[in-house]
């Protein structure tokens, strides 16, 4: 019970962190690490969810989607970083122009 | 089988404790180059904490996709991002 709550409390953590650095930080590649590690958190609350009863074997079900969500994570975040690339070439800085720039 | 108990408790603490420190690193240093270091590490981390969860298969494909493949990834664009002298 106590390894469900410590994995579970730093999934939230993880997530929570990542949000807040998503919202404040400018520069692209600190958005998608910071993705990135919100998609982790997300992996670790199911992955702990997944040992319910101590002692047992645990649920393969969570397993088997948070496999699948690595890869669909890994997929998105070469795509994202090609266009964070296509973004630098044209307008010449790693950021998302603002509206008070206009 | 107490102390088994009070070490499993102990690492537990430690792990996720330095989980998210090691994410708060990444999230908050200065240079960029540190930053995907520290997410690597992270990426290790957080497979080390799968297989205490019981989830094998899952700390493997997190040890070959989330830490080398996406760093991997991750370095290259931001050696492409130095070479267009972009900060």
């Amino acid at each position: 019970m106590s390894t469900l709550f410590f994995y579970a409390v730093a999934g939230i953590g993880l997530f929570c962190t990542g949000l807040y650095t998503l919202i404040v930080q400018a520069h692209l590649l600190r958005k998608l690490l910071a993705i990135n590690i919100m998609g982790s958190g997300v992996f670790l609350l199911l992955v702990s969810l997944s040992m319910r009863t101590a002692g047992t074997q645990p649920d393969p079900v969570p397993h088997a989607m948070v496999i699948t969500g690595i890869v669909v994570a890994i997929s998105a975040t070469a795509l994202a970083l090609v266009f964070m690339i296509k973004i630098a070439l044209k307008t010449g800085k790693a950021e998302l122009s603002s509206l008070e720039e206009k | 089988m107490e102390t088994l108990a009070i070490v499993e408790f102990v690492f537990d603490m430690l792990l996720s404790s330095s989980l998210l420190f090691v994410a708060y690193k990444t999230l908050t240093c200065k240079d960029l180059f540190q930053a995907i270091v520290f997410f690597i590490v992270f990426g290790l981390l957080i497979s080390v904490a799968w297989g205490r969860l019981g989830a094998y298969d899952v700390a493997m494909a997190e040890v070959v996709i989330g830490a080398g493949l996406t760093g991997a990834l991750l370095l290259s664009a931001l050696v492409k991002l130095k070479k267009m002298n972009i900060d």
